[in-house]
Formats: C-alpha cells, structure tokens, sequence
C-alpha cells in the first residue's frame, strides 16, 4: 500500500466527513461572542466553577499514581546544579496523573528581572492552589497549564534544607494560587514561580500564550 | 471625528472577522475528530477567544498555529474532564467520536482503528493530522512544536508501523482468505 492509498483509507475514515459547514448565523454569532468585551471563556467558567471540597479518595488515587519526571538543572540563577533525569510518560490507566518536579539547591545566585522572554525558556509552567505541604514536598493542584503537560498534580519534592530554602523563596502556603514554571525537572524560583498576581499572570500569558 | 482608538479597533475586528472565518471550518473539524461536540464547541470558542487576543501574533498562514493552541486547549478540557470523572464517578465526554461506520461495501477494509489504536499516541496523531487535516509535514511540525526534518522522519516511521499494523491484521484472517489466489494457482 503506497502513501496516496493510505491516506485515502484513513480519509474513508474521518470522523468529521459527514459533519455538515457550521450555518452562517452560528458563524457571526461565534465571532461576535469572541470580539465583545469582557467575555467570559469555558476555560474561565471552569476555573472559577471549579470545586475546592476534595475526598480522602481523591488522596489515595494521587498517592497511587505517583510518575517521577525529575531533570537536568538549569534554573534562572547562578550556580544552578545538574541533576539526573528519571523520566516516565504518564500512564493511561493511572486515575491521577502526577508531575514531579525538584527544588533547586540553596544558592547565592543574584536573580534576573522576571520577563516574558526569560520565563518563555521554561519547558514547563502552570497555575495550580496548594493541596498539601509537609517537610519534604509541596503538592499542587494544576488548574491550567501553559506549557508542558497536561497532569492534574504536580509535587515538588526536595531534600529538607532545599525544600526550605524553596519554600521560603515562593512562600507557599496552603491553599494558595500560585503560578510556577520549571526547567528539567526544576522549580525556577527567583520570583519566576510566585503567588499567583495579575501581574505575574500577564507575563506568564505573553510568555506562553493563554 | 471619530476616535482613533476606534478606528484602529474596527480594522482589528475586520482583519479577525476575515482571518476567522477562513479558520472555523478546519478548527471544528479537527475538533469534532478528536472530541464529543460539547466539548469540540467549547473548545472552539476558546481556541477563537486566544486568536482574537493573539491576533497580532499569528502567522502568515495562521491554521497551524491554530491547531497548535486548538491541541492546547484540547489538553486542559481533557485534564478538565479527567478531575470531573474522579470527583462525580462520571462516564466519560471526551471520548473521542466513533470512527465513520462501515458501510456494507466496506467489510473487506482493514482493520484500520485497531491498527491506529495499537500505534503510539504520537504517531496516530501525526498521522490524522497528515491525512485528515491534510497538512504537509512543515505544517505538521508546525502544530506539534517541532523541527520539519524530525516531523518528516516520524512521519515517514508512522506510515510504514500503521502498515505493518495493518500488514499483521490482514495476515491475522482465516486460513485460506487472502492465500486463495496461491492455492488455485498450482
């Protein structure tokens, strides 16, 4: 079977060969909805719908479904250390889906000013509310994501002073919004991964789009 | 005299409306291939809503792009979709749509969402987009986010697994269906 015949088969097979053109008025009304000011997207809807009560089942499934993807250092400071990836794609059969991302070491670093361009590095990036914080590793609950995976928990865990030394430099708390980007694996701290602001939140939308 | 701002707002709107309109057909059918109509509407919306915020970003041939934040948004209505189904115990709304079913000419076919079903997430995918959107590998690499020459190479590897997927499924019917031509001949 040649290239041209196989695309002809898939094409025999396209789901949205019998879906009929969208009727004129739904178009102008679709457009229309989109331009007017101040209009509120599903995204948004399901933002703000969305539930914080949370069951015990909800933690054992998180706990069950544990995916390490831990990386190679760089973050946005001086003296950031490698570290070795231990990657696993996530599974279909896992009900959660976890990211595991790792602090960087304590450091002197000087940090750089937090642009778009800057923070447009990041492999990955996401808006999620603390669900859990102990000694060793924050869990938060992804609300969107900008870049780089589509799990619903990510837990940042680092040995204790680390841990606390990122802890201190994001200030997370407990049921707060927070906007955090990541490199390999690493948390970017320095004011790149902050309490979520509108401010920080038009960066992270110029830098990755919505 | 009106206002400039308004002036300039009414040629953006245009640019939109004329740039959209050439979008909406593609996007709602690679949608409605990859997701329930709710949720194919839905995501359409909010792949339109980033085009009119992103508008003076897009390329000169925006539907790859589009794709390429139509996939995004895809993404979190599923993640979306996965946290409803933990929390309310709910069927699932984001199956994918059941393929075109066969009509009566076609039961020879083979096997072709079995051998699609048993490739890589990624290589199906490359593959839909390459014969359903129809798309050159440049515009491929384009809504994947990759390099054209590693879009050509894992396309090219995509095609000959579903062969080879397909090759096993047809080797798989009863003896005698497909080797009949053999046997008659000596």
């Amino acid at each position: 079977m040649n290239d041209d015949q196989l695309r002809e088969l898939m094409s025999s097979r396209d789901p949205a060969a019998s879906l009929p053109p969208a009727r004129p008025e739904r178009v102008a009304r679709l457009l229309e909805d989109t331009m007017s000011p101040d209009v509120q997207t599903p995204a948004d809807q399901r933002q703000e719908a969305d539930p914080r009560r949370r069951t015990p089942l909800t933690w054992v499934l998180a706990a069950a479904a544990v995916l390490v993807i831990a990386g190679v250092g760089f973050f946005a400071l001086n003296g950031g250390e490698g570290r070795q990836p231990t990657a696993t794609p996530p599974s279909s059969e896992a009900p959660r889906t976890v990211l595991h991302l790792t602090a960087p070491p304590p450091t002197q670093g000087r940090c750089a000013m937090v642009t778009a361009r800057l923070l447009g590095n990041q492999d990955s990036a996401f808006d999620g509310t603390v669900t859990a914080i102990d000694g060793r590793s924050v869990t938060l609950e992804v609300s969107h994501w900008y870049r780089g995976g589509d799990q619903d928990l990510v837990v940042v865990e680092a040995p204790d002073p680390e841990m606390q030394a990122l802890i201190q430099s994001v200030t997370f708390d407990q049921g707060g919004r927070y906007l955090v980007s990541a490199t390999d694996g690493i948390v970017t701290v320095c004011g790149f991964s902050a309490a979520y602001s509108d401010d920080l939140a038009a960066i992270y939308a110029e830098a990755f789009g919505a | 005299m009106r206002p400039v701002a308004e002036v300039v707002d009414d040629a953006r709107r245009e640019r939109f409306e004329s740039l959209a309109v050439t979008l909406i057909e593609p996007l709602r059918r690679y949608l409605a291939r990859r997701a329930d109509p709710t949720t194919a509407d839905d995501v359409l919306a909010e792949t339109l809503l980033v085009c009119w915020r992103r508008l003076e970003e897009l390329p000169g041939d925006p539907l790859p792009w589009a794709y390429r934040v139509a996939a995004n948004c895809l993404a979190n209505a599923r993640r979306g979709v996965r946290r409803q189904e933990r929390l309310a115990a709910k069927v699932a709304v984001v199956d994918p749509p059941a393929s075109v079913v066969p009509g009566p000419g076609d039961t020879e076919a083979p096997d072709l969402d079995a051998a699609l079903a048993a490739l890589r997430d990624e290589d199906a995918e490359l593959l839909r987009l390459w014969a359903w959107e129809q798309l050159t590998p440049a515009e491929i690499a384009e809504v994947l986010d990759i390099t054209p020459n590693a879009a050509s190479i894992r396309l090219h590897r995509a095609r000959e697994k579903l062969r080879a997927e397909l090759g096993a499924r047809k080797g798989d019917r009863p003896a005698g269906h497909e080797e009949s031509d053999e046997g008659s001949r000596s």
